[in-house]
């Protein structure tokens, strides 16, 4: 890939992509946090689709609720902070990828499915969901941090302080 | 220098560094935090949407400032049936209130009651049957809440007012005009102040849609048309313990036919005004309020479809039509009010070029909502100001209905909640507004003359009926 040079106008293309996902996912987490009582609770119960078993179980045991709960809170609080400052990219959008993953199979646009959860859009299979998990895999893959982002100071004091490859 | 030898300079640079691989270059260090601003942004945009939020309880703080430490106002209740028993569980939440006396003809259960409760809290106060003998011992009496039945009020705020107490009498003013009229002039020529029972002229959410939404921001623009209902379930009739009963001496004296009689008056004619009165006259008084006017015609159907009529004198089920004229220009306005069904409960609905108001007393059933007709202009601002919520979408939901929306459909308007509530008892603030106008801190809310208004509005409905044909109002009805 570093044989490969991207114009400036891609790097700041890649740069915006991954500062607008973590600015959401930043308030995501943060609105969350400042909502007294906030669960997933509902959002949970309402599970359609091939794992709502297991999503229904999550919102039925309440050990493992307040577990979920406490983890997407900071989940996306610390993934937002580190996709918008582009620290640790690659594991940030990894993470990100993996947690909007689950919110997309709680309630998947599948051909068939009713839905209680409000939504402002008609989507089939894809949804905005989908289509954020995809922004993420791109971040991940492109090592967008690197652009704009901690990461490019990062990557190089870590090269340097573990020798650098050839 | 020029922007490519510029870009050629830093490529260079980069591949240099990695090349090399070391040294963190100063173009490394500024592209890596170049990033950071953006959290600054994030943190005042974070920063102005709590303020937002924190905006609305405090507006809906604002609504309910407290009253001073009030000096003690010596009050009597005359009528404790149950609109009497309501209006008393109200008042024992007002602090400065001494309750001195209870009046109610039927002594042997709902005098008794009341006496009684107020004894909990402490109250000595004296039971009578005769209003008369009432204010005769109690001469040191404030003021009188009244609760009796319509056709008692006139008789009974007179003598009060000319007794030189202040009166809250209940709705509707009385069963006649020439009733609500000696209420009006003894108003006057005592200078005492007189209340009329329109709770929902003190209620903050309509107070608040009144004054902030209707009169300053205008939300509604032009009012075109108005509607309201009030939709009861089937009751049976109200019975008592037999070995309660009034005897039929004490009844006649107070001009009832029967116990039967007694306890349903609500239903006769010369007692009462039957539903339209007990139940549309809250509501069609909000008409003439949000409008700023009095109508100019009233069109009604109405019958007892449904109960005995030897026993429901007055109609079961009233339809009515308004015409209003108001500065802005003709506003109809329809009421319905049906005793055999409660389904939609009650509210009331008011349509304008940009916006429609859907309130009503009951907080439980219809909250309050303003819906923006998508060709108004913006409504951010009184968002932002919190006098209305942040809108809800209103999502089409033709799947749902299995319809396919029409092009001649218009689109629906978002939703916005009116963020104030009432936590108290209904009838709470009018009284607290009758007992601060006492002492001189504020103004009645519902005065003498718009009970008078009202009252005319109201009547005229079964009249009409009886008519069968448009009624029309003269401007000099209203007056007294």
């Amino acid at each position: 890939m570093d044989n490969e040079k991207l114009t400036r106008l891609q790097t700041i293309s890649l740069a915006l992509l991954r500062v607008l996902v973590g600015w959401h996912f930043l308030y995501e987490g943060l609105a969350k946090w400042l909502k007294p009582n906030w669960s997933a609770s509902s959002f949970l119960q309402q599970s359609r689709g091939p794992l709502s078993g297991f999503y229904r179980w999550i919102a039925s045991t309440p050990d493992v609720l307040a577990y979920v709960n406490l983890a997407n809170i900071w989940g996306l609080i610390l993934i937002g902070l580190a996709l918008m400052l582009g620290c640790f990219t690659r594991t940030a959008g990894a993470a990100g990828l993996f947690l909007i993953l689950l919110y997309y199979f709680c309630n998947p646009p599948f051909v068939g499915y009713f839905y209680s959860l409000p939504s402002e859009g008609n989507y089939l299979i894809v949804n905005k969901n989908l289509v954020e998990a995809a922004a993420l895999l791109v971040i991940l893959v492109m090592h967008a941090g690197r652009y704009y982002g901690l990461d490019r100071i990062i990557h190089k004091a870590l090269r340097k302080s573990h020798g650098a490859p050839a | 220098m020029s922007k490519e030898t510029d870009r050629d300079k830093d490529r260079q640079e980069q591949s240099a560094a990695k090349e090399s691989g070391k040294g963190i270059g100063r173009r490394d260090v500024l592209q890596g935090l170049s990033s950071l601003p953006v959290l600054g942004l994030f943190g005042y945009a974070v920063k102005k949407q709590t303020d937002y939020e924190n905006a609305r309880p405090e507006a809906r703080r604002r609504t309910s400032a407290p009253s001073s430490r009030p000096s003690d106002i010596n009050v009597a209740l005359l009528g404790a049936g149950d609109q009497g028993e309501v209006l008393l569980d109200a008042m024992l939440k007002i602090p400065g209130l001494r309750f001195r006396a209870i009046c109610d003809i039927w002594t042997e259960y709902n005098l008794r009651k009341l006496v009684n409760r107020l004894k909990k809290y402490n109250f000595d106060a004296n039971g009578y049957e005769d209003y008369r003998e009432m204010l005769d011992k109690e001469r040191d009496l404030d003021a009188v809440v009244i609760a009796t039945p319509d056709f008692w009020h006139a008789r009974q705020t007179v003598d009060c007012l000319q007794a030189g107490k202040h009166v809250y009498c209940e709705k509707e003013m009385s069963n006649t005009l020439e009733g609500a009229r000696s209420m009006v002039l003894a108003a006057r020529a005592s200078g005492k102040l007189l209340q009329i029972g329109h709770q929902r002229r003190s209620n903050p959410r309509y107070l608040h849609c009144y004054e902030r939404l209707l009169r300053e921001a205008g939300l509604l623009g032009r009012i075109v048309t108005a509607h309201g209902q009030w939709n009861r379930s089937v009751k049976p009739d109200l019975g008592w313990p037999q070995r309660y009963a009034i005897p039929e001496e004490r009844l006649k004296r107070y001009g009832f036919r029967s116990m039967h009689q007694f306890r349903n008056w609500r239903w006769y004619k010369g007692l009462g005004g039957g539903p339209i009165v007990d139940l549309g006259s809250h509501q069609i008084d909000i008409f003439n309020w949000f409008l700023e006017a009095k109508p100019r015609h009233v069109l009604a159907s109405g019958g007892t479809d449904y109960y005995d009529p030897a026993t429901h004198e007055w109609y079961d089920t009233v339809f009515a039509i308004y015409e209003y004229d108001t500065p802005a220009g003709k506003v109809r306005a329809f009421y319905k009010t049906q005793t055999t069904n409660g389904s939609q409960g009650y509210f009331e609905v008011f349509m304008g070029d940009q916006g429609t108001l859907v309130i009503s007393e009951s907080e439980a059933a219809y909250s309050g909502s303003i819906y923006r007709e998508v060709s108004a202009p913006p409504w951010d601002d009184w968002v932002r100001k919190g006098y209305i919520a942040a809108p809800r979408i209103q999502e089409a939901r033709a799947e749902e209905a299995g319809a396919v929306l029409d092009v001649r459909e218009s689109v629906s308007p978002d939703e916005h909640r009116i963020p104030v509530e009432l936590s108290d008892p209904y009838h709470k603030p009018h009284l607290e507004n009758f007992f601060d106008a006492i002492r001189g801190t504020a103004r009645l809310n519902c005065p003498a003359e718009v009970g008078y208004e009202t009252a005319v509005t109201v009547l005229k409905v079964n009249e009409a009926v009886e008519a069968g044909s448009r009624l029309a109002f003269r401007p000099e009805d209203f007056e007294v």
